[in-house]
């Protein structure tokens, strides 16, 4: 017994040396901070997997990859997939644009396969949505046919090379779960996807009571395939997972902050898988004084701006105590930081009153100094039939007419209506973009459980190519690490962002009625039953108005069956008359006395 | 008379035109009363700009017309926008001519049936007479041309209007006893609707002069020209899909917008495994429950048949709305020799005024103050169709009564005591 253990522990090591001597894995993780100029902090982490596929290995065989990751990669034919869990509303116009953009709620799309069929992406879109619901806790699962979309120009996919994107088109699936509320159910089994858990390293910062308790945080998942077109085996596999948080130093006790405040604690090392572990500091205001000090700056001039980032690596830092960075205002009286404000921020909002008809309206301001190509996407559920000929964009009060506009109609409980338009928004200008809907009566049972709190739209997206970088801190397509943003400067920047999820609340039912209602109509239906089949059923007779006069005898007669002598004499005379009258005839005749 | 005619038309086409111009017509426009799911402009509005863009208009769920009218209204929205209003003012003057010349026609055959028959004598004030048909086609005429629901649904510009047009149509020359146009008008008119497949029954009637053969051929030329018209359809459009969204909405009640018919609230709070029973029981409620008992109580009479199906139609169809309301409240004048004998005038009348007052003030409780709900909405509703119903069914006594009366004299008596009439 004790042989066969030493045996199979024996086997087992030398597989671990030869997997880790074989270099095709890597993990880094970075971590990004950026004092914001109105006192509020931003962070972000990231936390890059890395894995080259080479012919003869597969994706059952993992090492830093999160198995649940290979595995819906192999049994979905997903190309590319991203997911974000995000709560609060990201604030362009005073914090910037963020690394990774993403909108209220949940929010996922993902890339299939060029080979598959349209029937097909949709079915493995539907498994995708309800496996992701069981790794990340979250409500993915509500993601079916009801509020997917097909994006067709507003994403592009970052895999491959031009041929395989041209394959892709088609391929996308994308929906928004604006209802979701982010919690620390989802932040536990994100970081169980890192190769260190949450035990070591920079996910050791992110404890629920630290990340919950700020004014944004958007947990992510990014993955994609970048394969090689003639070797098909020949792949690389890239997961990033990001958690994009922002403070506010006023809760953190001041101007003065740290990484122990913002994270209730220092960071105890680096993770030992990690290749590399750094953290970037945005030092290009120059507001504060950073103990300790850093031991290099890098300055990055990409696209015009420069910006400057002071690098701690921690991997080089003494384990004996948790590390900390402090930031130290510096004294400077009567500054007061200027806010530039991004080239382009939208806005969406709902126009009406009362609850029959409104208007939807996304207002994108363009503050550049020349004209920017937009295309937006309107995220727009079944229960807010819009209608197409109401579409309007006007800038200054004149209208213009839209480029393209790409329109699927949606269907009451089957699809959402899926709507896209390019515009060109005017230098220093305002585009508003607006569409009429009706205000939609769903059944009782529709209405979610607290009714009157109302049903949500989606953000709009609104993807454009900027042409300088200000405000701009994205990672390039060709790029996997935020050190490769450093002046990785390109012709355009492709930019994507999101506005404010909306809230309509629809008209409700009574809820509390539905015997009542089925009682009353079918009483008024009825109503017109008994009189309408009983004049053509029943025969024409007179009757004596006295005898109906006396409601005891109309009672004696239904009692007991008696009947009046009158009656009796009319009904002998109808008899007589009948038999002498043509068949058919159901008029009797009376005849005057 | 004649000049009387033009002046009345000419003074409803001034009416209708000057209020769709004034501010009032977006009010009456929006009102759900006036515009349902089925007939709002704005739909076909909607569909026509979908078809100018090359987007199947019944792809998505917001255009319930038909591929002939969406396309021809489509191309008077795309080439001549400013004609519009007059071409829903000419469609409705001109079905109240056509109704018009259905009454007199009408008259004169029930006048030549009069004369054949022997009636009891004291009952000339229920006859009818020569001098009546002149001033009961105007009534008719009168009665759509200004009756506020028929204008209303003028001004919105609803496809009611075509409806009701093309239904006139069907009156004309069901009157005038020619088939093959009848029929037209009538497949028309249900492929649109669906619930006007029962006025087959009347025209069956009046058609067949009690020959089986006859009456199969009539529905032949029915089944025949519904089929022309499906692939008349089918080649504008490319696919089928029309069907569902013009018939199958209808018939499935896909649209619970609040309207004045009993269907909305009862089908919101519907549970779910019951619905589709319910939705069988209130359609063959609109159409089949009603067609072989009074086709068989009505049979001399086919006229009287299709107003009262008409009226059952307009009250219990799924999108009811005003305007097919109006169009059998026309038909009340030709049957002006039974209101003697309708007992519930006042009750219908007071109905009437009450709910149409009350129905936009608890509307806007509901919707803009928020401090109704639907319930009261639907109750008012239901009190609507509750004073329809009473009115139908106290017309169609009445005509009952007044066949009895003509027969046997109006005075009754038995063993000298005063005698009322009574159904047992």
């Amino acid at each position: 017994m004790d042989f066969k253990c030493a045996t199979a522990f024996y086997i087992l090591f030398w597989t671990a040396v030869i997997t880790s001597a074989n270099h095709n894995e890597e993990f880094h993780e970075e971590l990004y901070v950026k004092p914001l100029p109105n006192g509020q902090i931003n962070t972000f982490f990231q936390f890059t997997t890395r894995w080259k596929l080479e012919a003869g290995q597969n994706l059952d065989h993992t090492r830093l990859m999160p198995r649940t990751i290979a595995e819906i990669l192999n049994i979905f034919d997903v190309k590319e997939l991203h997911i974000s869990l995000t709560q609060g509303l990201w604030r362009y116009e005073t914090w910037g644009y963020p690394v990774v953009d993403s909108s209220p709620g949940a929010e996922m799309w993902a890339w299939f396969n060029g080979n598959l069929t349209r029937a097909q992406v949709d079915s493995q879109w539907k498994k995708l949505t309800s496996t992701l619901s069981g790794v990340l806790c979250a409500s993915l699962n509500f993601i079916d046919m009801t509020n997917t979309v097909e994006p067709k120009y507003g994403f592009r996919p970052q895999f491959g090379t031009s041929k395989t994107n041209s394959e892709a088109n088609g391929h996308i699936r994308y929906a928004t779960l604006p209802r979701e509320i982010v919690c620390t159910e989802n932040l536990t089994p994100w970081k169980k996807l890192l190769p260190c858990n949450s035990r070591i390293g920079f996910s050791s910062l992110l404890t629920s009571g630290h990340v919950h308790n700020t004014f944004y945080h958007s947990l992510a998942v990014h993955l994609r395939t970048l394969c090689d077109d003639e070797i098909k085996e020949n792949c690389i596999i890239e997961l990033r997972e990001t958690a994009n948080i922002v403070y506010d130093q006023k809760l953190l006790g001041g101007s003065d902050f740290s990484l122990r405040k913002m994270f209730g604690q220092g960071l105890n090392g680096a993770c030992s898988l990690a290749d590399t572990s750094i953290i970037y500091v945005d030092v290009t205001n120059d507001r504060y004084t950073l103990t300790p000090e850093p031991k290099e700056v890098i300055t990055s001039t990409r696209g015009g701006v420069t910006t400057l980032f002071a690098v701690y690596n921690v991997k080089e830092e003494s384990n004996d105590k948790l590390f900390n960075i402090a930031w130290v205002a510096k004294e400077r009286k009567n500054s007061v930081p200027i806010i530039s404000p991004p080239p382009l921020v939208a806005h969406r909002y709902i126009l009406n009153h009362g609850q029959e008809r409104g208007k939807v309206v996304t207002e994108i301001t363009n503050s550049h100094w020349g004209p920017l190509n937009v295309v937006v996407q309107e995220n727009i559920p079944w229960y807010v039939p819009v209608y197409l000929h109401t579409l309007t964009a006007t800038v200054n009060k004149e209208r213009i007419t839209p480029k393209l506009v790409h329109y699927i109609p949606g269907e009451q409980r089957e699809r959402p209506y899926h709507l896209e338009v390019a515009l060109t928004v005017p230098a220093k200008s305002v585009v508003r973009l607006s569409i009429d809907f009706d205000f939609i009566f769903l059944k009782w049972l529709e209405y979610p459980p607290d009714a009157n709190h109302g049903h949500y739209l989606g953000s709009a997206v609104i993807s454009t190519v900027l042409p300088n970088t200000k405000n701009y801190t994205g990672i390039p397509v060709d790029g996997y690490l935020f050190a490769h943003s450093f002046n990785a400067s390109r012709p355009g920047y492709f930019l994507q962002i999101r506005t404010e999820s909306l809230i309509l609340t629809l008209p409700t039912p009574d809820f509390s009625m539905p015997y009542n209602v089925i009682c009353l109509a079918c009483t008024v239906v009825a109503l017109a039953f008994g009189p309408i089949h009983s004049v053509a059923t029943k025969k024409i007779v007179i009757e004596s108005r006295e005898t109906s006069h006396s409601i005891l005898s109309k009672l004696k007669r239904k009692l007991f069956g008696k009947k009046t002598k009158e009656e009796d004499v009319a009904e002998e005379k109808e008899v007589a008359e009948e038999k002498t009258e043509d068949a058919g005839t159901d008029l009797e005749k009376e005849s005057e006395c | 008379m004649r000049k009387k005619l033009v002046l009345y038309l000419f003074l409803a086409a001034v009416l209708r035109y000057f209020l769709i111009i004034s501010k009032f017509s977006r009010i009456i426009r929006n009102r759900v009363e006036i515009s349902t799911p089925l007939n709002s402009f704005k739909r076909v509005q909607e569909g026509a700009y979908l078809y100018k863009h090359g987007i199947n208009p019944y792809s998505g769920d917001l255009v319930h017309e038909v591929p002939t009218i969406l396309l021809g209204l489509s191309w008077v929205l795309n080439n001549c926008e400013c004609l519009l209003p007059f071409l829903f003012i000419a469609l409705d003057l001109l079905t109240a001519f056509f109704l018009y010349e259905m009454t007199k026609m009408v008259l004169r055959s029930q006048l030549d049936q009069a004369r054949k028959a022997k009636y009891a004598p004291d009952t000339e004030d229920i006859q009818l007479k020569t001098d009546d048909v002149e001033p009961l086609s105007h009534y008719v005429m009168m009665a759509y041309l200004f009756n506020p629901f028929s204008v209303a649904s003028c001004v919105a510009q609803t496809t009611t209007v075509f409806s009701n047009f093309f239904l006139s149509l069907y009156f004309f020359f069901l009157a005038k006893k020619q088939i093959t146009p009848c029929m037209l008008f009538l497949a028309i008119e249900t492929m649109r609707s669906m619930y006007p497949v029962v006025l087959l029954a009347p025209a069956v009637l009046q058609f067949s002069e009690n020959s089986l053969a006859k009456a199969i051929k009539v529905v032949n030329a029915f089944l025949a020209l519904c089929g022309i018209l499906s692939f008349l359809h089918y080649s504008m459009i490319g696919n089928w899909s029309f069907f569902d969204s013009t018939l199958g909405f209808i018939f499935h009640y896909r649209d619970l917008q609040p309207n004045i018919g009993v269907f909305w609230y009862f089908f919101t709070e519907m549970f779910e495994h019951f619905r589709t029973m319910f939705l069988v029981t209130f359609q063959m409620n609109a159409t089949i429950l009603y067609l072989v008992p009074l086709s068989i109580k009505l049979r001399k009479d086919p006229m009287m048949l299709a107003t009262i199906l008409l009226a059952l139609i307009a009250i219990f169809r799924s999108y009811p709305c005003v305007g097919d309301i109006a169009f059998y409240l026309a038909f009340l004048p030709l049957w002006k020799k039974c209101w003697k004998f309708m007992a519930q005038n006042f009750i219908v009348f007071c109905f009437f005024l009450v709910t149409v007052l009350v129905m936009p003030t608890l509307w806007h409780l509901w919707i803009y103050a928020g401090s109704a709900n639907a319930n009261f909405y639907f109750g008012i509703t239901l009190g609507f169709c509750t004073g329809q119903i009473f009115l139908v069914t106290d017309l169609l006594f009445a005509h009952v009564k007044r066949e009895f009366c003509l027969k046997n004299g109006q005075k009754l008596f038995i063993d000298g005591k005063e005698a009322k009439i009574i159904l047992e």
